[in-house]
């Protein structure tokens, strides 16, 4: 039809428009004067006061009890006589936990529940020796013990002559225990232990400890100052890792200069980079690497933390340290960490290797693996605030299949809800959602919805009234209904760490509950950290009580509980066959079991596309892999290169979702010209050809606790070059992606690890050797990635519309051998979707070559799966021309195959060899 | 008769053997009668962009063999091929390889999902009814909207006239007024020396007399049509000196003089009347002249929306448009208007699809083109 385009500009525009920028550029960057530093967080600075030096502890051998599974050992405190129980384990897996709590509290101290998937199994701790200055205990194996000193009190954890680790070797253990108030006048109590109280300490006992007050909110702290405090340190140890969420380098910074990094659970608006402070997210695990030795920390507190790292080698140049190593080296570089927390008890996980995978699979063992997610949700998702109504998600859709860009799942953001009340729909702009959700169904695509944890107060809404009437809401400090400000006005926060109220939450989500909900419905758990406007640090006020405990004891759990009410929701709903998927902000340790997590509100930066690969390398580090980070940019809009390069990384990165803010303009792909369509289209069809590796990897992090995205160090374990490396990262072992993350860049540097590797592009396949830097010019169509010669990846090279269009497509092997003509790889097949893989229901194969044949072979018998899938190619990358080649079948049968050979690459391209992907079979190249 | 029926035979035969070689191309699937030359059945397969020949039993084997994808337009096996639906009984399109057996039915004869779980129905029948209907009803619209256009453009090209008309004679007032103005100019310049003269004359004698001439010079500027003798009296005499009154004849001396000078010091608020009425005039021309400036089409088609204003509620919000003025609902930063074929003047849609950046369906008559009733009637049905 025939349009006439008119575009009408009011005067009042360009006004309007100055005015927006100039509020955008007032209001841009993180206004800091929101949240805490140390200082502003009275335990920290109370703590931070505290200097190394001889701990006033010290060990009462005299009272030490060893079972076969726990020794026990008080600990007392010179200064004022406070009795300490100090409880070692040892754990399965080389694991020593080490747990610190008063021997006699005044009443219970938190101990974090539902984190580990179990008590962790032990093993038996013997006495190797012990004098009156101390036990050596023996952890088992490899002549690994632990050395308790008495006076004062630290631990060395040893293997042979080396010390692997001290706890409390700084002497910065420190207990607050829990007292009453004095100005109450009961204080009759406190006479046991404080009836050698010096002077000083009382003077102490003052400002921050019984009320703080931060901006206008004030903290009642009704238990008084409880924190705690211990050291580590790293002999040999140069870099640490994790304790994310931070934006931040992947190696950790020392802290002496600024304040620590915090681990604190915040919903920060517009947040800066390159700093320690907290963000949405907390997971108390730090990994340390040598070139000989990995190890990690996992410290189980969910109250506010903070961690110092110092180091002695920190402040050397280059020169420096080569000076040492001339001298014969003055000393061994060291690394000190401090872990300071608001509440709890110590309880700390001593992760002892020896290898990176060695510590994920420690970890693993204690607070499980990535959850499997659906085959569809490692597609790429398209999400904005907002789509606007049925017609727009209808034009959206349709415009992916205009532009013959694939997609799996759109999004829709809070304006979808009938006025910020989660589970339900607006009236007017989603009045049919089923109709909605079955238009997507029948292109074999999906949708996400979003459910926030606060609650709007409203007695005409269904979800607010029985929460009321049962009781489950958070209550403030007097014991009323918790109330703060979020997207719905006043808002309440359903108490998630009640079992109870997560058992209703996720009977919620039942088809006959959730109306217009339907199997291709997903959710996204936002503001969970818990964000409240009106709140101290846009947060839940630390005196809030979720039943028995303050926020202050729970806080960093809260986000976690929230993912997994959900996704059990989405799990029950299915009558447990269907896999959830259950994207979440706010996270702690555990938070891999439920889904995927996102970088938050970040913005549309070059510097913000950077930071994604360190930001979620942190994670996948500690366990959580299905990261990502807002494609484009969540604030601001991009320009059209910076979306094309972020597409370009997201599409190498495990959780894939474009999202923008409200107030950008529109930025679905085909916004920016045929040229960007174009560009953007190729990175996300890459993503699909490699989507069963993708899938693989997923399997085998859920199976292992490995990451997804990996940082190069964790494979190439003894090569210092890599220990910094975070402007690339590999994909499990075989993919390493350099993304172009410069504006107008002409080319990068990508170092390839590894002096016997091989590596291959794997658009041209040329061939570049490892342990090298190499430079390769960009164009915008650049995406540099290499493939592991010694790999073996299965790709389906028929891009459809979905992910689910393409599961019986058949497969291309690409095998791209290293310099001894071999190559492995793995091809796991299963439905996609629901749970049967755990009843063995998938096809997984090994896939080798070597002496010229490539088989594949079942590498779990017992299991059982059938698939339409066949192989349709093998690339050979890397190999000489053969005579022939052919194929051998299960039964015996025997064919010849054609193949092509590519002489200036050396690639040998085999035309449909045709077997079923699940079959027995070899290749044999003469 | 044996032999006749034996040469019917043979022609019976020839016509099979024909109907089997044009058949072999026919088989070729997802192919366009257009293509079917590339794809005569012989021993090889020559890609069409030349790049490869390969064995023609390689053609639709489920095996991308041509870079160009043309091997294979029957499967999804080339990624950048394409399947031609034939859709019998409504159009025919290409879709990409990727979408043949994915199980979603696209083509509406079912073609693309020959392998597949989806069971696809034939619709194009149906479609086609419907986009006939549809068509036949859209081109009903364009007749309408088409006859309305034109009955517009008539009654723009009287309004033009008579706008231009009524610009002309405008025009003409303007000037004839700007000529008027320039005498009354000349006249209150003239008038303004007389008063400055009268004051200065009358401040001849002493302050106060001066001073109460003033007052009625001001109270005359205020009534300049109705003052008598007697009011001149009244307003000079108690004022002048308590002790003499005014003779008439005096008065009537003092009437004259002052008369003379008002008359000519009325000037001065003519002169102020006839500048706002002219300003106004101006104002009304310089509008108009506006008005008539704005491309209205070459027909003066769109004339008759200036002025007016249409409406549309959307959700809980009421969008204002009124063509060649403004567009009302929130702070407008942008908006795009879409302007489409139909028979009635309305606001059809609205979207926003950024914040505050909208894009309007907006449909009259005038916009329907003697174009697309051709483009209908080429449609391929």
């Amino acid at each position: 039809m025939f349009q006439r385009h008119i575009t009408k500009r009011p005067k009042m525009a360009p006004v309007l428009v100055l005015w927006l920028a100039m509020c955008l550029g007032a209001t841009w960057a993180v206004d800091r004067g929101n949240f805490k530093t140390c200082d502003q967080s009275a335990f920290c600075k109370r703590q931070r006061a505290l200097k190394p030096g001889d701990s006033p502890y010290r060990a009462l051998l005299e009272t030490m009890e060893l079972t076969n599974t726990r020794l026990t050992l008080q600990l007392i405190n010179d200064n004022n006589k406070v009795r300490l129980l100090l409880e070692l384990y040892r754990l399965q897996g080389n694991i020593t936990r080490v747990k610190i709590n008063e021997l006699k509290p005044l009443k219970p101290r938190y101990e974090v529940p539902d984190v580990l998937i179990r008590d962790p199994p032990t093993e038996p701790l013997s006495v190797l020796s012990q004098d009156e200055s101390g036990v050596v205990l023996s952890l088992g194996v490899e002549s690994q013990r632990v050395i308790v000193s008495v006076r004062p009190f630290r631990l060395d954890i040893m293997e042979g002559h080396d010390v692997l680790m001290s706890l409390n070797s700084r002497g910065l253990l420190a207990f607050e225990h829990l007292r009453m108030r004095k100005d109450t006048g009961a204080q009759y109590t406190l006479v046991v232990f404080d009836f050698q109280a010096t002077k000083e300490e009382e003077e102490k006992a003052e400002e921050g400890m019984w009320e703080e007050t931060f901006k206008s909110h004030s903290d009642s702290k009704p238990n008084g100052p409880s924190s705690i405090s211990l050291d580590f340190s790293l002999p040999g140890v140069e870099h640490v890792y994790g304790i994310p969420e931070h934006a931040d380098d992947l190696k950790l910074k020392t802290t002496d200069n600024g304040d620590p990094y915090r681990l604190f659970n915040l919903d920060v608006f517009q947040y800066e980079l390159y700093n320690p402070m907290a963000l949405y997210g907390a997971v108390p695990v730090m990994l340390a690497h040598n070139a000989q030795r990995t190890t990690g920390i996992f410290w189980l507190n969910a109250a506010e933390t903070w961690v110092d790292i110092s180091s002695n080698t920190a402040g050397k140049t280059v020169f420096g340290k080569m000076l040492d190593y001339v001298q014969g080296s003055s000393e061994i570089p060291q690394t000190d960490v401090r872990w300071i927390s608001e509440s709890g008890i110590i309880d700390v996980f001593i992760m002892l290797g020896p290898t990176p995978k060695h510590v994920f699979s420690q970890y693993a063992s204690l607070t499980g693996t990535q959850s499997f997610p659906p085959l569809a949700s490692l597609g790429y998702h398209q999400c904005r605030w907002n789509y606007n109504d049925q017609e727009d998600v209808r034009s959206v859709d349709a415009g992916f299949d205009e532009y013959d860009i694939p997609y799996d799942f759109i999004w829709l953001d809070i304006e979808h809800t009938d006025g910020k009340r989660y589970f339900t729909w607006d009236p007017h702009k989603f009045a049919t959602p089923k109709e909605m959700l079955q238009g997507l169904m029948d292109k074999k695509r999906k949708m996400v919805a979003i459910v926030d944890p606060h609650i709007k107060i409203d007695s005409n809404y269904k979800i607010h009234n029985e929460i009321r009437s049962r009781g489950f809401y958070v209550k403030n400090k007097d014991g009323g209904d918790y109330e703060g400000w979020c997207w719905p006005g006043n808002a309440g926060y359903p108490d998630f760490t009640r079992a109870d109220m997560r058992a209703w939450w996720a009977s919620m989500f039942a088809y006959d509950q959730y109306e217009g909900s339907m199997e291709n419905l997903y959710t996204w758990n936002d503001m969970n950290e818990p964000s409240v406007f009106n709140g101290p640090e846009v947060t839940m006020h630390k005196d809030a009580v979720h039943g028995d405990w303050e926020n202050r004891d729970v806080h960093n759990l809260y986000g976690l509980y929230v993912q997994m009410a959900t996704a059990d929701g989405l799990v029950q709903r299915s009558g447990g066959v269907e896999r959830p998927f259950v994207l979440t902000r706010a996270f702690f340790a555990g938070s891999q079991r439920y889904g995927a997590v996102w970088t938050g509100d970040n913005a549309a930066e070059w510097d913000h596309l950077k930071i994604s690969i360190p930001m979620c390398l942190s994670l996948g580090l500690v366990g959580i892999s299905f990261c990502g980070a807002d494609v484009g940019g969540f604030f601001k809009s991009p320009t059209p290169e910076l979306l094309v390069r972020w597409y370009q990384t997201g599409a190498y990165q495990p959780f894939f979702r474009a999202h923008a803010h409200l107030d950008t303009p529109r930025r679905e792909p085909w916004l920016f010209g045929p040229e960007n369509t174009a560009l953007i289209r190729e990175a996300v069809r890459q993503r699909y050809t490699f989507l069963p590796y993708w899938y693989q990897q997923f399997y085998h992090a859920y199976r292992t606790g490995e990451p997804v995205m990996r940082p190069l160090w964790v494979e190439y374990t003894q090569d210092p070059a890599t220990f910094a490396v975070d402007d690339e990262f590999l994909i499990g072992q075989n993919l390493l992606v350099h993304p172009v993350t410069e504006e107008g860049a002409r080319g990068v540097t990508a170092y390839l690890p590894g002096k016997e590797e091989v590596w291959f592009d794997i658009h041209t396949f040329q061939k570049h050797n490892g342990a090298q830097n190499l430079y390769i010019p960009v164009t915008m169509s650049s995406i540099p990635v290499f493939q592991r010669g010694g790999s073996i990846i299965p790709r389906k090279m028929r891009v459809r519309r979905s992910s689910s269009c393409m599961e019986h497509d058949p497969y291309t092997l690409y095998a791209a051998l290293n310099a001894r003509g071999v190559a492995e790889g793995e091809l796991y097949i299963d439905d996609g979707h629901t749970f049967n893989y755990e009843k063995k229901e998938f096809i997984h194969r090994r896939l080798s070559f070597s002496n010229n044949v490539l088989s594949s072979v079942n590498l779990v018998p017992d299991s059982h799966f059938t698939t339409n899938s066949w192989i349709e190619r093998i690339v050979l990358i890397g190999s000489s021309k053969p005579a022939k080649v052919t194929l051998k079948t299960a039964d015996g049968n025997e064919s010849q195959l054609e193949f092509d050979f590519d002489a200036s690459m050396s690639v040998v391209t085999v035309r449909k060899p045709g077997m079923n992907a699940g079959a027995d079979w070899t290749v044999t190249l003469q | 008769n044996k032999m006749l029926s034996s040469e019917m035979c043979i022609h019976i035969l020839v016509i099979v053997l024909f109907c089997c070689g044009s058949a072999d191309s026919r088989k070729v699937r997802g192919i366009s009668s257009s293509y079917k030359r590339f794809y005569r059945e012989k021993k090889s397969f020559l890609c069409i962009d030349g790049s490869k020949l390969i064995p023609f039993e390689q053609v639709n084997d489920d095996y991308c063999d041509c870079a160009d994808g043309s091997d294979e337009p029957g499967t999804s096996a080339c990624p950048h091929g394409r399947f031609y639906c034939t859709n019998l009984g409504f159009r025919p399109h290409y879709i990409p390889s990727s979408r043949v057996n994915d199980g979603i039915c696209d083509c509406c004869d079912a073609s693309d999902e020959y392998n597949s779980h989806a069971r696809c129905q034939n619709t194009c029948w149906n479609l086609g009814q419907r986009e006939r209907a549809y068509v036949e009803g859209q081109m009903r619209t364009l007749d309408e909207g088409l006859r309305l256009k034109q009955q517009l453009i008539e009654e723009g090209v009287l309004l033009w006239r008579e706008k231009q008309a009524q610009l002309r004679e405008l025009q003409q007032v303007a000037e004839d007024l700007q000529i008027k103005l320039e005498e009354h100019r000349r006249k209150k310049r003239e008038a303004d020396r007389f008063k400055e003269q009268t004051l200065r004359a009358l401040k001849g004698g002493d302050g106060g007399k001066s001073f109460h001439l003033k007052r009625i010079l001001i109270c005359l500027f205020c009534n300049p049509y109705s003052i008598s003798l007697d009011e001149v009296k009244a307003e000079v005499v108690p004022v002048h000196d308590e002790e003499r009154h005014l003779g008439d004849d005096e008065a009537m001396v003092r009437l004259k003089f002052l008369t003379i000078n008002i008359r000519k010091v009325c000037w001065v608020l003519i002169w102020l009347q006839c500048s706002t009425k002219s300003r106004r005039m101006f104002c009304f021309l310089s509008d108009l002249q506006k008005k008539l400036a704005i491309d209205y089409g070459t027909d003066w088609e769109f004339l008759f929306l200036n002025g007016q204003c249409y409406k549309l509620k959307v959700y809980e919000y009421m969008y204002t448009l009124c063509p060649f003025n403004h567009i009302t609902q929130k702070s407008t930063a942008g908006t795009e208007v879409t302007l489409t074929c139909g028979t009635e003047t309305a606001l059809r849609s609205v979207k926003e699809p950024s914040k505050c950046q909208y894009i309007m369906d907006f449909q009259t008559p005038v916009a329907c083109q003697p174009v697309l009733k051709q483009r209908g009637v080429h449609s391929e049905l």
